[in-house]
């Protein structure tokens, strides 16, 4: 009679954890919104997935940014899917690039934007009523926004050191039509994150960043 | 015995149907790592056009071209007592550019068509960098060590041997024998910050040549200079 309860315990446990995870998880989700590519790179790269179905798990290697790298700049196209049945925003949070040194690379050194949103196939919802919003100064992508400021230094629009904390880049109205417990291959909104990197004469070293992408509910706008 | 295998068959089942709706599931977080290579970089490149004066005869060949590579040919006309001037000098101008510190040394070969003592050699020809300039936007501010005497004309750099009579570069590095193998010249930090190759600016330093006109063994010279810039 024990052994009766404790495998049912173990049959049902399971069970509603996978329920509530399901029931939890279609509601917002970010995922890969296909293959990334990577420009004016010198020994560079940039791993990622065509698979808008997989998580968002991408690596950049920028490759040499020092003056060895002749190209007029490195940039990184990142495209990530999002799906929600309900409105969404987008904040990005960064660890890592604590270079005590001014002349090496900084996070303001590193251009950031979003760009080019598109429907993820037939079943990404059309809202007529409010717009997907990319936050400012995120609107751009900043290899056209890339400038020589007064100290000779080349600066961005937005750039990496535009992120405090865990900052709002994005939010909208809900971007699914259908209610699926699992990523579909259409049903959803891409959006482009655009990563540049112009080489100067940083001081020498290697210099590395996270950023996390996340999701969640956000403002309450009309479909 | 059968009813454990039914259970354990259950829980799998349960466990691998638990692990299939976890990687077809969906995911409130993404994550884009990143990273970039700064390597040391240093380049020598022409300051400018160069400057010959107290010649007879000669001219520049080839001459500097801003930013551009250096590679310039000079011919030092009469360096014989026909040639009345003092000295017969070439005045080249260098720019030098870096994200780290850096070194400029300096190899120099003269080979003469004469026989004699009297032929030109190293020690004829006076050598000095001069005045080293930091100077424009994105150029980092430091001190330089120039390890010449600087223009070889000074007085303080060169005499008449009073026993000889030949006129002799005498000052610390100041003629081409002290460089017939690779020799630090000019030394210093970091010399830009950070911006971009176009910005054109860089340290800026006059190579300095110079031949006292003298009664030599007469026939031709040629003198090739090499400099090198490096970050130890």
């Amino acid at each position: 009679m024990r052994l009766r309860r404790v495998t049912f315990s173990l049959l049902v446990i399971p069970i509603c954890l996978a329920f509530a995870r399901t029931t939890s998880a279609q509601a917002l989700d970010i995922s890969s919104g296909g293959q990334p590519t990577i420009t004016g790179a010198v020994g560079g790269s940039v791993t990622g997935t065509s698979d808008v179905a997989t998580d968002l798990v991408v690596t950049i290697n920028f490759g040499e940014v020092s003056p060895l790298n002749t190209n007029s700049i490195v940039k990184v196209t990142v495209p990530f899917a999002l799906r929600s049945n309900q409105p969404y925003q987008v904040s990005v949070s960064m660890s890592g690039l604590n270079n005590a040194n001014g002349q090496a690379v900084q996070a303001s050194d590193i251009g950031f934007g979003i760009a080019n949103p598109r429907l993820l196939g037939g079943a990404g919802k059309i809202c007529t009523q409010s717009n997907h919003v990319i936050r400012s100064p995120f609107n751009n992508d900043p290899a056209l926004t890339a400038t020589v400021g007064s100290n000779g230094r080349v600066s961005y629009q937005s750039s990496l050191g535009n992120l405090s904390g865990s900052t709002v880049v994005l939010s909208g109205p809900e971007l699914s039509k259908n209610n699926s417990i699992k990523r579909q291959q259409s049903d959803g909104w891409i959006f482009d994150a655009v990563f540049t990197l112009t080489p100067q004469f940083f001081a020498s070293g290697v210099s590395s960043a996270t950023l996390i992408f996340s999701i969640s509910a956000g403002p309450n706008v009309p479909c | 015995m059968p009813r454990k295998f039914f259970f354990k068959s259950i829980l799998l089942t349960m466990l691998l149907t638990l692990a299939a709706v976890s990687s077809l599931g969906q995911s409130t977080t993404g994550t884009v790592s990143m990273s970039a290579t700064v390597s040391k970089f240093v380049e020598i490149n022409s300051g400018g056009a160069v400057t010959l004066t107290g010649n007879s005869g000669g001219g520049v060949t080839t001459d500097g071209v801003a930013n551009s590579p250096l590679a310039v040919a000079i011919n030092l006309g009469e360096l014989g007592p026909s040639n009345t001037n003092s000295f017969v000098t070439a005045s080249v101008p260098l720019k030098l550019r870096s994200n780290a510190a850096y070194v400029l040394s300096m190899t120099a070969t003269v080979t003469s068509s004469g026989t004699t003592s009297s032929r030109i050699g190293a020690a004829d020809i006076g050598f000095g960098l001069g005045t080293v300039s930091r100077t424009g936007l994105g150029v980092n501010a430091g001190s330089d060590t120039n390890a010449t005497s600087g223009d070889p004309t000074l007085a303080a750099n060169g005499s008449v041997n009073g026993t000889t009579g030949r006129y002799e570069f005498t000052a610390v590095r100041s003629n081409l024998s002290a460089f017939s193998s690779a020799t630090t010249a000019l030394s210093g930090p970091i010399i830009m910050n950070a911006v971009p190759r176009s910005n054109a600016n860089g340290l800026t330093a006059p190579a300095m040549f110079a031949v006292k006109p003298q009664f030599f063994e007469n026939g031709t010279t040629t003198v090739s200079v090499t400099f090198t810039v490096t970050a130890p």
